[in-house]
């Protein structure tokens, strides 16, 4: 039995549908990526597995058990809109929150003291929340979600307005939690980190979930259009060979887009004739690409 | 019941730590403390500073001064002083002086005499560089009043009998009726009032700061979106209770510290006196009107304490909060100028019919107890509705609550809150 299931749920505000028969499952040590356009019904999907709104529909399962008051003990939030309060000393808030979610100050203190130590950032302990830089309100935000062990985690936009080495530094933190064993349901629109941690995702479009599984699969299932292609002299007459599309001249070679895969080779050939070459890939869709085909193609 | 409690306990201790709230604690307890010493300072000056100065020409009308100084022999502290100036001659003279007797701080004004025969009695003309405080000048017509009616009755030529007939002052006792035997005499309906007046002003406080407070405070959460973490961690009803427990008990702090500033104040030896009197008293108090005090602030302080949450919980800005709880904070001082207009008229149909409404009652209910005498079944049905009031609102508002602090963004109107608590099932 996996810890998170969502079997089927339905949510709807009045005659407006914001989660239309959504259904998928979070293993204990998986990363679950949930994609779609600003209004796709992510927010609503994750309040629902907060228990803050009922399904009207379906039903979610948390370790085969139906939503109650002691499924919201093991459960860690951090929300896409950041909020601590600004004038409370940081220790004593996140203590808090700490106990709301059952568990004993000595241990909220301890723990506390742990995540900061691996932040580097032990002197935070006493200071207000409205001291800190952003960056670091985004780090005690995300201390704050994960400072009970949670067993089910859920991050909305987790690493937004981090600079490059604290988004690797969380990214890590991310990847140890669930190696650790603990599911996280994972939201952004930043593909490349989906593409690093999630295994399973589902991408959501208006209400409906329009694209699920594992990216594998996913990407295998959309067709490779693109060669990256680099040699010693320039090559000619690339634009000439039946079935590509177009040729983009890069800094380090060509970029081509093409109709069919097999194409690719009649490329290769073409280029080897005029002289050795450097690379040559068949690119697969990135997730960026298949999301906003995925999304964009039907906002027609 | 354990998260209510650690609620509770955040919102005690972060409120009772706030840097605003000791000053402020602080400020109305000196303000407190340097009031209820004001009787004395009154006292102290009024005593101190004697008998105001007021001089006179030795040749004037002798039997008007022989009354006068009579008037004020018979006072244990007389308001005025008269100074006999030795009188030099012409009137310019005279009046040279009077005039450097004022400036010799032998005395502040003088009084003179001009014949008018019509009346019978002379025109008196009071001269002072300063205006002639009321004080002053009642004692002065006072003392006028009997030197001239006293020479009325000597020329009317009566006897001790009739004199003392005429002179005899009427007596007027105030007693309250009430069941027990002993009514309230005057005295002690004098403290009734003050008492009832003070509690009514705590009671009023109470309601609106703490009531404030909350709303102040959800809001505030609301708006730094601290909320989102805190309602996927407890209930939103328990929150709810937890703050406003936590509000409540920070609110009895600061009273319970601002009426023990007082009564310590009164207590005072050199504050007691002053205060006996004036004819207030602390131990002739109704212990019976303390009880139903406190019993009508918790009333009292939970129904508005439910609104304000309620009302802090819709409102997603700070900037909006003000317009927002509008309507409850007019509710609150309707209810409070009713009772102070109740003062006089404790038992008019009007304060009684209000003393059922229960918004006004908790206000209205203790004045009628404090000052009149309502039957046990008003005071029964009175606090019956307001105690059912407190239940229904408080329901009302934990459902408002409950949808409330998910809401975001432009201030929903009542029809969609009314809509989205169907959507959410409590």
């Amino acid at each position: 039995m996996n810890p998170l299931v969502v079997n089927r749920v339905v949510k709807q505000y009045g005659d407006k549908t914001a989660v239309n028969g959504l259904s998928f499952e979070v293993e204990a040590g998986e990363i679950y990526g949930l994609l779609g356009a600003n209004g796709a019904g992510k927010t609503t999907t994750m309040r629902m597995v907060l228990g803050l709104i009922m399904p009207d529909g379906g039903e979610i399962r948390y370790n085969g058990k139906s939503y109650s008051e002691e499924q919201l003990r093991m459960l860690g939030y951090l929300p896409e809109e950041r909020g601590m309060y600004p004038k409370v000393k940081l220790s004593e808030q996140i203590v808090y929150l700490a106990q709301l979610r059952g568990m004993s100050r000595k241990d909220a203190e301890a723990n506390l003291k742990r995540w900061l130590d691996r932040f580097q950032v032990p002197e935070y302990y006493d200071k207000k929340v409205e001291e800190l830089s952003k960056g670091n309100q985004q780090k005690i935000q995300f201390i704050a979600a994960v400072i009970h062990r949670p067993q089910i985690v859920i991050l909305d936009e987790a690493f937004s307005g981090l600079d490059p080495v604290n988004v690797e530094l969380l990214k890590s933190t991310v990847k140890e939690l669930r190696d650790e064993g603990t599911s996280i349901l994972f939201s952004t629109h930043r593909m490349e980190h989906v593409e690093e941690l999630c295994r399973n995702i589902t991408i959501m479009h208006k209400s409906n979930p329009v694209l699920q599984g594992a990216i594998r699969d996913i990407k295998s299932r959309f067709p490779r259009e693109k060669v990256v292609l680099s040699a010693d002299a320039p090559i000619e007459g690339l634009e000439t060979i039946s079935g590509v599309q177009g040729v983009t001249r890069t800094e380090q070679g060509y970029l081509l887009q093409i109709a069919k895969a097999e194409t690719a080779q009649d490329i290769l050939k073409h280029a080897l004739a005029q002289g050795p070459i450097q690379k040559f890939e068949l690119l697969e869709p990135t997730l960026n690409e298949i999301f906003i085909r995925t999304v964009g193609d039907r906002h027609e | 019941m354990n998260s209510m409690w650690t609620v509770m306990s955040f919102t005690m201790r972060n409120k009772l730590r706030s840097k605003s709230f000791i000053v402020t604690t602080i400020i109305l307890a000196v303000l407190l403390v340097v009031g209820s010493n004001v009787p004395y300072f009154i006292d102290k000056f009024a005593s101190g500073d004697g008998a105001t100065k007021v001089g006179y020409i030795t040749n004037e009308p002798g039997d008007l001064i022989k009354g006068l100084e009579m008037y004020y022999g018979k006072q244990e502290k007389p308001k005025v002083e008269l100074v006999p100036i030795e009188a030099a001659g012409s009137a310019d003279a005279n009046v040279q002086a009077l005039l450097q007797a004022i400036e010799n701080k032998e005395i502040k004004g003088y009084l003179t005499f001009a014949p008018n025969e019509q009346a019978g009695f002379p025109d008196v003309t009071y001269h002072s560089k300063k205006m002639l405080d009321t004080d002053t000048q009642q004692s002065l017509q006072a003392a006028f009043q009997e030197a001239k009616t006293n020479q009325a009755i000597q020329d009317a030529k009566l006897t001790d009998a009739q004199l003392k007939l005429l002179f005899d002052p009427v007596k007027i006792q105030a007693v309250q009726i009430s069941d027990n035997a002993n009514g309230k005499t005057a005295e002690e309906q004098g403290t009734a009032i003050g008492l009832t007046y003070v509690i009514l002003i705590l009671l009023f406080m109470a309601v609106m700061i703490t009531g404030q407070l909350i709303a102040t405070e959800i809001t505030a959460e609301k708006s730094s979106r601290v909320m989102e973490i805190i309602v996927t961690s407890v209930s939103p009803l328990k929150q709810m209770f937890g703050k406003v427990l936590g509000t409540f008990i920070v609110g009895l702090v600061q009273i319970v510290v601002l009426v023990g500033a007082t009564i310590v104040s009164m207590q005072l030896p050199h504050n007691a006196n002053s205060f006996k009197s004036l004819g207030i008293r602390l131990d002739t108090i109704d212990p019976k009107m303390l009880i139903f005090a406190v019993v009508l602030y918790l009333l009292g302080y939970f129904l508005y304490a439910m609104l304000f949450a309620a009302i802090g919980s819709i409102v997603s800005r700070t900037e909006d909060l003000g317009q927002a709880v509008m309507p409850v904070t007019m509710l609150t001082l309707a209810g409070f100028y009713i009772a102070i207009f109740g003062l006089t008229h404790p038992e008019s149909p009007f304060i009684v019919a209000c003393s059922y409404i229960p918004f006004f009652s908790p206000f209205i209910l203790f004045l009628r107890i404090g000052l009149s005498n309502p039957a046990w079944w008003e005071i029964a049905l009175s606090v019956g509705i307001l105690v059912a009031s407190v239940l229904i609102i408080g329901w009302l508002a934990a459902k408002i609550y409950r949808v409330g602090v998910l809401m975001y963004g432009k201030k929903p109107s009542l029809k969609e809150v009314m809509k989205a608590m169907k959507a959410y099932k409590v």
